[in-house]
């Protein structure tokens, strides 16, 4: 036999011999459905915007659910109803100082996960953490200007500007309040120079020190965030041992594992992948609405664009899009729409008001306002927007192939523009752009949130200069004490702004999650964390 | 191929892996992507003290040439600097990534010469045969047919139908990962002795592989039979025949290995881009790996994540080419160097 | 052999016109002529373009979205309600050419370079496969995004980013099998007949090397159809709404349940994968003297 015979053959040994390892291998070590036992509850979405844990640093859009899972704020709102805040971690509190300051009643006998008692000091070293920090989520606490221990179990909070609020701010995880104790032992710090000397973050991205229901195990990058139950929580505990954020960036990716049990709820699918999950057995979809939207922002600038810098162009625009056609098209009627710029269910925005003075397709309108402003034959302009990018799965382009279609029928040429998200955020910040579509979700949940950037750095982008009793109007609404007057004020500015006619608010999306049977309790909220994983429970 | 050849290479290897990180540092200078805006939230980008903090720690306030002075500074300790996207060490972030992808891409592109090579050689030798046509028919849908297709529905398939091929991911949910020594888990876990974890791992590994070993298998298939048959046609070959060598050592000995010289480099280049990332197979597969990490920063415009990929991914392919070029001469010793 | 059989039927009779021959070349050609045939369906097509779609491909109607095939819609209709069957049928006009373009263009430029790079050696050798390796190393997206930002978004810089990054195999590819050729005994004795270096690269050793290359070019053409796509999906390529396969495919991608809206442009691409790749084997089989007489 020669040495060409044996390697022949040594080569089809060895491929057999692969092979038969690699199914033998394959069958050991995988397939399992972990979701048998109920003991464990897994999550399937895309972790990999998280880039920390640390509470008062994390500004993403993945991180939230698992903080405050983790940690707990002093006050909470519901799901569903975002105008009133609920005691958590605060039992009581009240304005004093003639609104310059609020003072909070903690609940007593509550522990940390590291078995230390909360205590006001808890609550300023946070606070005062978050602000010094510098970083992205520091925004947030501009307007506290002290914070001052009573006693153990009260803490004052002074504002900054007492006409600007604070409290709805709090219930951002954010705030989450941590343990002082331990945060310092690993370097943290609240004083000014946080941000150049707190070093506590390495630590926070592995271990959680909160009051929370459940407590961080491990953070495995773009892999997995695991929790285990805390056992010193102050209420009923957590209903699962383990909970697991499992990374899985694909949605389609998603839908399978669903589908063979191997997650118990998928948060990041499509409306057409949504549709077809249903009828599904033992899989249900679990809505919510959102606080969020998708708009378009024209510019005013002549030197972008003369016609869009013309009102009655703009107008005219808004005029000629299918609303109702992109909602019930598009969503499968899974969306609904505000007047202008503040989202319903917020300062006073209701689809009543829509209703009333919001923009709908009306083309005979459309031609007449386009003559009226000297473009009877129409005009052509640029339409910006983040390629590859949706929102509540709904992507972009597809949003903006039918707003061209729309325009068209008005003879309005919209020339679509995709772009990478980097550059789109450059240029639309900067106010380079003729009209973007883009995306709108809370700061935090408070109208003023919204009110406050229409006049500022939307404004700038958009390049317009409001007139100054819009701006008063603005800080006026936002101070004032008295919800229903509150309410009024900002109607009477979304008029303004709709009027103006730079803002076009496409659709606020319902988000869509989809869970198995095998858990129940399963709820949706536009306040941040998407959902209280608290509430969970196993069927 | 003397030492002295192989010590030039490689230091002309490092020298050009640098080279490769100034051109992107040049060329990225041209888009307009403001790495700050890129990152920050809407609320954090209107708040001039926070960008300004931004910009101070990533050096972003400094002319380029400084940043890349910068950059080389740290270079020379070891440090390839903090992605602007993830906040962790570039250094870090490669470590996590870069074995995973190791692991997938070795794992294909040996799948891909086990399949590759034999059946390209027997769709040579049975010319137009039942065979040929066979092997040319699988390799092209490996070629035609987009990867991001092929790993979709491999995965549907295998794992959402038949359910034989275990989760998306590296591991099973929940499962830790074995003691870090390499970040190959293959090889972690042998290290630590544990068997259940070493299958575990194994298992979730296949399926990707062999979704990204059916591109390159095709390409390897096609060339071995368009070389093999090239080389079956020289002159030497039928001397060899004529002067009775056993046909089963004709084609190996002489056949096969002369025709090994454009499989091989093929097959180079493919490990290569392999080594870099499969952006797409890693997304469906949920394989933390060397391509979405790529792809991010690049849609970011993360310098620093940008420059310490580019510089990894430089010197694999110069390594890889280094080593491809060294077998020619091992291969066949009349590729003489001048 | 035929020529015996025939001679055997009517010896001394001589062969005037061989049909059997003849049709044994088709019989054996077919797939090729098959491929030949179908690219020129689609060149067809391409040219045609507007004057044959049933309806135009870029009219949105939500309320026809998603639609499965049938006797209205051969081909279904997308998630904007648009025809499949005519958006890749418009679709040939942008993805054949680039695909084709990318490949020839720099399939040419890669050829070349590495032929010099074997023939020439030393120093410039050195010099041309290292840059080879620096392009290869280059993040393709920073240079994609680079090329736009100085020369403006559209098909045909996406087409340059390509060509840029696409050249380095074929010269990786051909330096290897020139290097093989190079110090032949056949090459040698050209030059020792004072044969010129260019005339030998040409006319002896690019022949003998063309199978490797050929089968790659061929197979290359659904690739760089495919990359594109990739550059469309970031808004670097092709401009919605306008067709093109490859952006099909990756925009249909996530529609799972409705498999038409990527299925169908991505059997348009596999076509012409296959096509090309008749069309480059029987270009091998019918250049190659040594394969025609088995």
């Amino acid at each position: 036999m020669n040495r060409g015979d044996g390697i022949q053959r040594l080569r089809v040994a060895a491929l057999i011999l692969g092979v038969a390892s690699a199914l033998l291998f394959t069958a050991w070590g995988g397939g399992h459905a972990i979701a048998g036992a109920k003991t464990i509850l897994i999550l399937g979405t895309d972790i990999s915007d998280t880039n920390s844990l640390d509470p008062q640093r994390q500004f993403v859009y993945s991180a939230p659910i698992t903080e405050h899972a983790v940690y707990e704020t002093l006050v909470t709102m519901t799901p569903g109803n975002y105008k009133d805040v609920k005691p958590l971690l605060a039992t009581r509190w009240e304005t004093v100082d003639n609104g310059g300051a609020l003072v909070f009643h903690l609940r007593p006998n509550v522990k940390f996960v590291t078995g230390n008692p909360l205590t006001a000091d808890d609550v300023k070293f946070t606070f005062e953490r978050l602000k010094y920090l510098k970083d992205d989520a520091s925004a947030l606490a501009e307007n506290i200007a002290r914070v001052d221990v009573i006693d153990p179990l009260t803490v004052k909070v002074t504002l900054d500007d007492k006409t600007q609020p604070l409290l709805p701010f709090l219930i951002a995880p954010n705030f989450g309040i941590v343990d002082s104790k331990v945060v310092r032992e690993q370097g943290g710090l609240s004083t000014p120079d946080a941000d150049k000397n707190d070093k506590a973050t390495t630590y926070l991205d592995q271990r959680s020190v909160g009051t929370g229901p459940y407590t961080l195990a491990r953070w495995s990058r773009s892999t997995e965030i695991e929790l285990v139950r805390n056992p010193n929580y102050w209420r009923q505990p957590g209903a699962f041992e383990r909970v697991l954020i499992r990374h899985i960036p694909d949605s389609a990716t998603q839908v399978l594992q669903l589908k063979r049990g191997d997650i118990d709820a998928a948060l990041n699918l499509t409306f057409d992948q949504l549709n077809a999950l249903g009828g599904t057995p033992a899989i249900s979809i679990v809505k919510g609405q959102s606080l969020d939207f998708m708009y378009i922002a024209f510019t005013s600038s002549p030197a972008l664009s003369p016609p869009l810098s013309n009102k009655l162009a703009r107008q005219a625009l808004m005029y000629a899009i299918d609303y109702d056609g992109i909602i019930k098209g598009l969503i499968g009627g899974d969306a609904i729409r505000p007047a202008s710029f503040i989202p319903v269910g917020l300062g006073g925005s209701t689809t009543d008001l829509t209703r009333e003075f919001g923009y709908r397709q009306d083309l005979e309108k459309a031609r007449a306002l386009l003559s009226q402003a000297g473009y009877p034959n129409g005009f052509s302009f640029d339409l910006s927007y983040g390629s590859g990018a949706d929102v509540g799965g709904v992507s972009y382009e597809v949003v903006a192939q039918k707003v061209q279609a729309d325009l068209a029928r008005v003879k309005i040429q919209a020339n679509l523009k995709p772009m990478e998200q980097g550059n789109l955020r450059t240029a639309f910040r900067k106010g380079d752009l003729a009209a973007t579509i883009t995306f709108w979700n809370p700061d935090a949940m408070d109208p003023s949130l919204w009110a406050d950037p229409t006049v500022q750095r939307v404004a700038k982008r958009v390049r317009w200069e409001p007139d100054p009793s819009i701006v008063s109007l603005v800080k006026q609404a936002n101070g004032e004490p008295n919800t229903q007057k509150r309410d009024g004020l900002y109607v009477q500015f979304q008029k303004l702004l709709s009027d103006q006619a730079n803002l076009c608010v496409l659709f606020q999306p319902m988000y869509s999650h989809a869970i198995r049977d095998s858990i129940t309790g399963y709820q949706l909220t536009a306040a941040g964390w998407q959902a209280d994983l608290y509430d969970v429970k196993p069927r | 191929m003397s030492r002295n050849y192989v010590l030039a290479r490689v230091g002309v290897t490092l020298v050009m892996a640098l080279a490769a990180t100034l051109v992107v540092f040049l060329v990225a200078h041209f888009i307009p992507v403001d790495p700050v805006q890129a990152q920050l939230g809407d609320l954090a980008s209107s708040k001039p003290e926070i960008v300004a903090r931004y910009r101070a720690h990533w050096g972003l306030d400094k002319p380029l040439w400084e940043q890349y002075l910068i950059f080389l500074q740290r270079l020379s300790r070891g440090d390839l600097g903090q992605s602007i996207a993830t906040r962790r060490s570039v250094l870090d972030d490669i470590k996590q990534y870069a074995p995973a992808t190791f692991e997938l891409a070795t794992l294909a592109i040996l799948l891909a010469f086990s399949v590759g090579v034999p059946l390209g050689v027997l769709a040579a030798i049975k010319r137009d045969s039942w065979l040929d046509h066979l092997a040319r028919g699988t390799s092209l849908v490996g070629v035609a047919a987009p990867t991001f297709w092929l790993a979709f529905i491999a995965l549907a398939l295998f794992y959402g139908g038949l359910e034989i091929a275990p989760s998306p991911g590296r591991l099973d949910a929940g499962a830790a990962p074995p003691p870090q020594v390499t970040g190959l888990y293959l090889i972690d876990s042998l290290a630590a002795g544990d068997l259940r974890t070493f299958g575990n791992a194994l298992g979730h590994l296949l399926l990707p592989s062999i979704v990204l070993a059916a591109t390159t298998t095709g390409v390897i298939t096609r060339t071995t039979r368009a070389s093999m048959l090239d080389t079956l046609g020289q002159d030497y070959i039928r001397t060899a025949r004529a002067k009775g060598v056993r046909e089963r050592a004709v084609l190996l000995r002489h056949a096969l290995r002369n025709a090994l010289i454009p499989i091989f480099t093929l097959g180079g280049v493919a490990y290569a881009q392999l080594l870099s990332g499969a952006v797409m197979t890693e997304t469906i597969f949920a394989f933390p790996g060397m391509g979405r990490y790529a792809f991010q920063s690049a849609v970011v415009l993360d310098f620093p994540a940008i420059s310490g990929m580019t510089l990894v991914v430089g010197l694999t392919y110069l390594i890889v080419n280094l080593v491809v070029d060294l077998s020619y001469a091992a291969i066949d010793p009349r590729v003489v160097r001048r | 052999m035929i020529r015996a059989e025939v001679e055997a039927k009517a010896p001394g009779r001589a062969v005037v016109f061989d049909t059997s021959s003849a049709m044994r070349r088709v019989k054996r050609y077919w797939l090729p002529i098959a491929g030949a045939g179908l690219v020129a369906a689609w060149v067809v097509v391409m040219v045609l373009g507007p004057a044959i779609v049933p309806y135009s491909p870029t009219a949105v109607d939500l309320t026809a979205r998603l639609q499965p095939p049938s006797a209205t819609h051969p081909f279904g209709t997308d998630d904007l309600g648009r025809d499949v069957f005519s958006r890749v049928l418009m679709g040939a006009r942008l993805s054949l050419p680039t695909g084709f373009a990318v490949v020839l263009v720099g399939g040419f430029v890669g050829i070349l370079i590495g032929a010099v790079a074997a023939y020439v050696g030393g120093q410039v050798e050195e010099v041309l496969m290292r840059t080879a390796d620096l392009v290869l190393a280059f993040p393709p997206l920073i240079l994609a995004m680079a090329i736009a930002a100085a020369r403006g978004v559209g098909v045909g810089n996406a087409v340059l980013s390509l060509i840029i990054i696409w050249w380095p195999q074929y010269a990786r590819l051909s330096r290897s099998l020139i290097l093989v050729q190079r110090d032949q005994e056949y090459v040698q004795a050209a030059h020792a007949l004072g044969q010129g270096s260019v005339r030998t690269l040409l006319r002896h050793i690019l022949p003998n090397t063309g199978g490797p290359i050929v089968t790659l070019l061929t197979l290359d053409v659904g690739n760089a159809i495919i990359t594109f796509s990739s550059l469309s999906f970031l808004g670097l390529g092709a401009v919605p709404p306008t067709p093109e396969w490859g952006a099909m495919v990756s925009a249909g991608r996530l529609l799972i349940a409705q498999w038409w809206v990527s299925g169908m442009p991505g059997l348009a691409i596999l076509s012409v994968v296959l096509a090309f790749n008749f069309l480059g084997d029987g270009l091998r089989d019918w250049l190659d003297p040594r394969a025609r007489q088995r």
